[in-house]
């Protein structure tokens, strides 16, 4: 037993050293498993001590040291705001630009800025006031570039534009000067202070190129996938059943991708490849805004302005920083307009107070004031109807614009523009604002003109005949967001609210060109009970030889704008039921959905009535269904049923039965309907 | 057996004097476990035992020291070992005379310092992150360097090593990271630190290395990034200015607050709070205290400005109180009382306050020039803070009062999730700045904008909508019209007959659900003025109608049923031609509602009529053709499946589907009220049934579950022509034959 154990013992022995001899450690190694305790980390260890690390900050250098006097930038980095910028400059005025003068010839480029910069709210006259001075880059061919301008002064607070850097090399170090330079390079960029435009291309119609037009708007499958932008404008388009190429460039060999002629058109392409060097494309007046932003810090533009539609410069930031009080957000986030309406109603020369109106306006339970501007020469009446929503009276300045001035009195984000002689009901005034609430960022509105190509006339013309289409909502009755005011009174040009005071009806043309120019889209039209008598008549063009001047409005406009911004629709948005053969009786389920957009995950108690309709059960055929329900409504709609007493203005033929019943053609009933839209 | 075990205590072998202790006592005990050999043995032979394990355990050692002394610097094995102490790591003396990198290079950026093929091309894209292992370094008197390894480095470290980035392979590798600590840079010498960098295996003159520093400089003149020459190595770092700040190379990161872990804070939701301003910071330069005062005296109560406690009892911690005269105030707590929070620069810009600030969802107001806020590349930090020129410190007051209240409330939500995204914890700082590296490394893989700043709520809650763009689309497009049918040819043929009338249709395709049946020939299909396609599907399943068909070449779709030949040709037209208006949206005849029911506490289906509509049956209904797209590959959760299992619901899984993507309402058009067939008066199909009611209201209970929450929003108008019933001759009327109930 002994020797047996001495013998495996020695043989132990004896192994391990070859083992050792044999080096077959490593393999043994391998054998162990390699974590040998499941489990166990990987990587960085797990101290034993850890918990008496010390920690990086010593106690009483953190949370703050010692205090130091500021430090004074140094040279070598690059400027920033605080360092190379003068900003009580801008305090007073805001962004005031003077343009320096410019040597020698300008081009039609710079022509183009200088006007845009003159007519927009940046201008200044004086150096001194101004808290941004411009100066032109050089456009002269190379070789007679512009020296340094006086009123250098290093460079602090001035602007230097170079749209076309590969004319003139930079013939002066740009110092304390912030440069806007068309595609500027990484290594001279400064982030934060340089502004970075993009370049036009010889092409372009600001440059002297031919207007284009894109024909289509979205790419058509099986169209090319990508396209390699090359020298002076061609394009080398490869398709989606390309092979694979290795981005060493020999796909181009192996396959040769078709090339489209030079300057051609772009391509027809999903995607565009553009090599570094000549990126193509102006907005001077962005980078104002841009460099205006940055002046202003806190309450600049966020990203969402910048990046959506209708873009920062349409988007004041002296209105509001924050994407909700803006009319175009709110549809993109899924969100909605909160809130109630303000009634701005227009009294001009008659003078007559609308008593009817404000009592049919304050009945709506979205109303949260009425506002008056009164516009007449005639004296205030000395007594107005009790409301149960303030009321305020504004004196106007006579003045047809003055009714889309951004008044401070505004309260709320929906605004219900009206004229004195306006007639609406309080259900088609809660109707509408459903409406906007739910497109808050267009006009709805009752009555509608619409525009169109006079061929005879060879300009536009528009007409408030009614048509299977509109393009324009009469802001004699219409909802929109406020913030229109302000586009209104501070973004258009000066001639064209000029030329809406001297022709009154022009105002609505105006109103509806920018809203229509913003947002791109038609304007909302909603049933309306009646076509008035008073409603202004538009003056339609064509309609007699002596136009006045201002009739053709339109055409002056379209000019201004430079295209023609409004869009037609063919719809009409109303109430669901509207003038179904149906009636209703409310049912105990309440609608959690009441606030669109804020229906969080759960389920929010609401406790307005629900109306279901077509005869409860809803088993019979709706012909029907009518006929039993109407003893079945509540007495509050049978009261209000016969004591309106609402004649059919449009009896359908084979349902005279329903419309003389004396049950009008509810929408549905309870406390959300629409009854009283005829 | 026995030397398996033996070989892995060698693994783990320290080559220091205990070690062999360590060792010999545990061979023993496996020996007493065994056939218990020692105790019995005779002293004769026990000399020859002892004589023998000690030969033994010398050969080992030997082995072991010949083995693994030359790889251990590299090898990333000993890694292997579980528990170690920070003492015993090994010891690196640095000569006086090894050499030192270069100071770095202020222009450097990614695509002149950093070596890009070092990443390569990676499936996932994601980067590999390497850890040198952590050594001591003492100077030729050894003297130590600095301290081995702070807790925040080490927790740093550790959060990388867990993470995904994280490989133990330095040659796949393609950022670096020393262990050497240089958080603090008071606590290190700067020379012999850099000397340490270079001697790293894989320095390359810093190429690829990441270096993370949170408090720079030091007396007098506190440079706002490291002092210690790193040559290429990118820094992340807290308190860059622009004047050290390598824009897209560098990563501004925060100065780490020890609170965060240190106390508990509940988190105090948005708004108005009993001080507008606070200032809580201690080491404030007297000319900016002075300011400070200044505003305090003169707007009252509103304003609170602290300072450091003076008489303060023994044993109370004064990095958590704070004084006002003889008030104490907690801290941080006494920042959520306030709005506003100034966050003033001290010697160094960066400052650990902001996280505390930002943690109490007080708006940080940041008066420090040039400062380089954290992680400023990929956050938008005019959502979350103020920031002042110093100039403007005095005027600081009326900035503030001019922001609306709504804008604040967003901005203290917005502070508070910055903190809890990228500022609560070192493996937060950590992954955020590894995270913004792998987004310039594989920029078409990058986080996009909303992916870094919306908090989660927002995320969930907000939409995307891919059709942003307030396009019409043109009307010579015309659309496409997809039947899906099964096998009732002759419905089909009639619908194929009806929907062919429409002006604007531009192709027709069928898709043939029916597996054992073949389509009718050819000769057999009506004659029609556009294109008929048909296609044949594998398997006879609802989710077929909503297939991405390469036949679609136009952007609108009209889905429809092989049933569906009530809807006139006026009809589908003025339909199409909504649908242009909101090319958005689902376009619809007949409309739906989803109703809470209270008494069940759950959703319901309601198809009665209702002055209000959130859904449209897709029996025949205009949508774009992306939406395909999405309800084939992006539905969310086992929505798809679901619907095909049950034969049901894919028109309300459709509606949810639109509704949460574009945040949008459907638009229903004309009056229909449902699809009712003249031939057909007794049953309305299915739709009547009352199971299959509840089977429906089943399905809107299903999916708001599986959305996370009801995207359905809900309308009072629906679109009619815009002289639908007005007094108007009717033959002048563009859609005269709009349909009925």
């Amino acid at each position: 037993m002994q020797s047996w154990r001495r013998k495996a013992l020695w043989l132990a022995l004896l192994a391990s050293w070859l083992l050792v001899l044999l080096r077959v450690f490593p393999l043994l190694r391998l054998a162990v498993p390699a974590r040998p305790w499941a489990g166990a980390p990987q990587g960085w260890p797990r101290w034993l001590d850890a918990e008496l690390l010390q920690s990086f900050s010593q106690a009483g250098e953190l949370p703050e040291d010692d205090p130091q006097p500021p430090q004074v930038p140094r040279g070598g980095g690059h400027c920033d705001w605080g360092a190379c910028f003068n900003v009580s400059k801008c305090r007073g005025g805001g962004l005031k630009v003077f343009v320096s003068p410019v040597a020698g010839p300008i081009s039609d480029t710079q022509r183009g800025i200088l006007a845009s910069i003159e007519s927009s709210s940046y201008h200044s006259v004086s150096p001194d006031e101004a808290c941004l001075l411009l100066l032109l880059g050089p456009e002269a061919p190379a070789g007679e570039c512009s020296p340094v301008p006086q009123q250098w002064n290093g460079g602090k607070n001035q602007l230097v534009l170079s749209l076309h850097p590969a004319l003139c090399p930079q013939t002066f170090p740009p110092g304390q000067a912030m440069v806007a330079k068309a595609s500027p390079a990484v290594d001279t960029f400064r982030p934060g202070f340089d502004v970075a435009l993009p370049l036009l291309p010889e092409a372009h119609p600001l440059r002297g190129g031919a207007p284009g037009q894109l024909r289509q708007h979205s790419p058509h499958p099986g169209v090319p996938l990508l396209a390699l932008a090359e020298e002076r404008g061609g394009w080398r388009v490869a398709g989606a059943d390309s092979p694979a190429c290795p981005w060493d460039g020999r796909c181009e060999q192996n396959r040769g991708p078709e090339q489209t002629p030079l300057g051609a058109t772009l391509p027809n392409a999903t995607f565009c490849v553009i090599p570094g060097h000549r990126p193509e494309a102006l907005h001077f007046l962005q980078a104002l805004q841009i460099i205006q932003d940055r002046i202003f810090g806190a309450s600049a533009h966020p990203s969402l302005l910048w990046n959506s539609p209708p873009g920062a410069l349409l988007a004041l930031p002296t209105f509001s920083t924050s994407p909700s009080d803006f009319p175009f957000y709110h549809l993109q986030r899924g969100s909605r307009p909160v809130g109630r309406f303000s009634a701005l109603i227009w009294v001009g020369a008659p003078g007559q107070p609308p008593l009817k109106l404000i009592q049919a306006v304050a009945g709506s339970q979205h109303c949260a004031q009425i506002l008056v501007l009164w516009s007449s020469e005639k004296p205030l009446p000395p007594r107005w109807p009790k409301t149960t929503v303030p009321l305020t009276v504004l004196a106007g300045q006579r003045k047809v614009s003055d009714r889309f001035f951004p008044h401070r009195a505004i309260s709320t984000d929906a605004i219900l523009s009206l004229d004195a002689h306006s007639s609406l009901t309080t259900s088609e005034v809660d109707f509408a604002f459903a409406v906007w609430q739910s497109f808050p960022e267009r006009m709805v509105g009752f009555l509608t003109w619409s525009h169109f190509w006079d061929e005879a006339q060879g300009g536009w013309g528009y007409t408030a005949e009614r048509t299977n289409e509109f393009s324009m909502v009469l802001t004699s009755a219409a909802f929109y967001h406020r913030y229109y005011h302000t586009l209104f009174t501070h973004s258009l040009p000066k001639f064209l609210r000029t030329l809406a005071d001297e022709a009154p009806t022009c105002v609505d043309v105006l109103m509806n060109f920018l809203v229509a120019a913003v947002t791109k889209l038609p304007p909302i039209k909603v049933p309306y009970g009646k076509q008035h008598p008073e409603a202004r008549p538009p003056l339609a063009p064509g309609a007699s030889e002596q136009q006045p001047p201002a009739q053709d409005c339109i055409n002056q406009m379209a000019e201004e704008f430079g295209y023609m911004p409004l869009v037609s629709s063919r719809l009409r948005l109303d109430p669901v039921l509207f003038k179904d053969p149906v009636s209703c009786t409310p049912q105990e389920v309440s609608q959690p959905g009441e606030t669109l957009g804020e229906s969080g995950p759960g389920p929010r108690p609401a406790p307005r009535g629900h109306c279901i309709c077509g005869g409860g059960g809803g088993r019979r055929p709706p012909s029907l269904a009518h006929l039993e329900i109407q003893s079945r409504l509540p007495i509050s709609q049978q009261i209000f049923a016969s004591s309106t007493g609402l004649p059919d203005p449009h009896p359908r033929p084979g349902s005279s039965a329903l419309s003389q019943s004396g049950v009008s053609h509810c929408s549905c009933c309870f406390a959300r309907c629409f009854t009283n839209i005829r | 057996m026995l030397l398996s075990r033996l070989g892995a205590f060698w693994i783990m072998l320290e080559w220091e004097e205990e070690a062999v202790c360590v060792i010999m006592c545990a061979s023993v005990k496996y020996n007493i476990r065994g056939p218990a050999l020692i105790p019995r043995m005779k002293t004769k032979h026990r000399i020859y035992y002892i004589t023998l394990f000690s030969i033994v355990l010398l050969g080992l050692i030997a082995t072991g020291m010949f083995q693994f002394w030359p790889h251990s610097i590299e090898s990333s094995s000993d890694w292997n070992v579980e528990k170690r102490s920070v003492r015993d790591v090994p010891v690196v003396r640095l000569p006086a005379d090894s050499p030192i990198p270069e100071r770095g290079d202020l222009s450097c950026r990614m695509h002149t310092c950093f070596d890009v093929y070092r990443c390569g091309f990676n499936p996932k894209n994601k980067i590999k992150v390497y850890i040198y292992s952590l050594k001591k370094y003492v100077d030729d008197f050894g003297v130590p360097v600095s301290n081995t390894i702070s807790r925040e480095y080490n927790e740093l470290l550790m959060a990388i090593s867990d993470s995904d980035y994280y490989t133990d392979d330095i040659n796949r590798a393609c950022l670096f990271v020393p262990s050497i600590d240089v958080l603090n840079q008071n606590t290190l010498r700067i020379k012999e630190t850099a000397q340490a960098l270079a001697q790293l295996s894989r320095w390359d003159r810093g190429t690829n290395h990441l270096l993370f520093n949170m408090l720079p400089g030091g007396p007098p003149d506190y440079n706002t990034a490291l002092d210690v020459p790193r040559d290429r190595a990118l820094l992340a770092g807290g308190g860059f200015s622009t004047w050290t700040y390598r824009q897209g190379y560098d990563v501004s990161i925060p100065v780490y607050s020890p609170l965060s872990a240190e106390v508990d804070l509940p988190e105090k939701g948005p708004g108005p709070r009993r001080y507008f301003l606070l200032s809580s910071q201690m080491a404030v330069h007297p000319e900016y205290r002075e300011d400070l005062e200044a505003i305090q005296a003169k707007h009252g109560e509103s304003v609170l400005v602290l300072d450091k406690c003076t008489n303060l009892s023994e044993g109370v911690l004064s990095v958590r109180k704070r004084c006002r005269e003889h008030q104490v105030y907690d801290y941080p707590q006494v920042l959520q009382e306030a709005t506003f929070c100034v966050v003033l620069r001290g010697a160094r810009l960066g400052q650990a306050v902001l996280s505390d600030v930002l943690r109490a969802g007080c708006v940080p107001v940041v008066i420090a020039d040039s400062y380089i806020l954290p992680f400023s590349e990929v956050l938008d930090w005019k959502r979350a803070s103020v920031v002042v020129p110093e100039e403007k410190m005095s005027d600081v007051y009326s900035i503030l009062q001019s922001i609306p209240q709504r804008q604040i409330e967003e901005m203290q939500r917005q502070a508070r999730w910055f903190w809890e995204a990228y500022f609560q914890s070192i493996k937060a700082i950590a992954l955020a700045t590894l995270q913004i590296i792998n987004d310039r490394i594989y920029p078409y893989a990058a986080l996009s904008y909303e992916e870094w700043n919306d908090p989660p709520t927002v995320k969930w809650g907000s939409v995307s909508n891919p059709l942003f763009l307030p396009l019409i689309p043109p009307q010579s497009q015309g659309f496409t019209a997809i039947v899906l049918t099964y096998d009732r040819v002759e419905s089909l043929f009639r619908v194929i007959t009806e929907v062919s009338k429409v002006p604007s249709l531009s192709k027709l395709l069928v898709v043939w659900n029916n597996q054992n049946k073949n389509p009718p020939e050819d000769s057999l299909w009506p004659k029609i003025r556009v294109p008929l396609k048909v296609v044949r599907t594998a398997e006879n399943k609802l989710s077929n109608r909503f297939f991405p068909y390469d036949e679609i070449e136009t952007e609108a779709v009209l889905a429809i049923d092989d049933d569906i030949i009530m809807l006139t040709s006026d009809e589908l037209q003025f339909g199409y031609e909504v649908w242009r208006e909101f090319p958005d949206r689902l376009v619809g005849y007949p409309g739906r509602l989803h109703l809470w029911d209270h008494e069940m506490s759950k959703w319901k289906y309601e198809s009665e009529w209702t002055n209000e509509v959130s859904m449209v049956l897709t029996g025949a209904a205009f949508y774009h053709k992306y939406f395909n797209y999405l309800y084939t590959y992006k539905m969310p959760g086992d929505i798809k499946n679901w619907v095909d299992a049950h034969m049901n619901c894919e028109d309300i899984a459709m509606n949810f589907l639109v509704a949460n993507v574009t945040g949008k309402a459907v638009i229903k058009v004309t009056p229909r009220k449902k699809f009712k067939c003249p031939e057909c008066t007794a049953i309305d199909g299915l739709s009547l049934d009352q199971t299959h009611m509840v089977e429906r209201s089943e399905c809107i209970n299903k999916f708001a579950s599986v959305f996370g929450t009801m995207p359905l929003k809900v309308v009072e108008h629906r679109a009619d022509p815009v002289l639908y019933k007005d007094d108007f001759p009717e033959k002048l009327k563009s859609f005269p034959n709009i349909g009925s109930l």
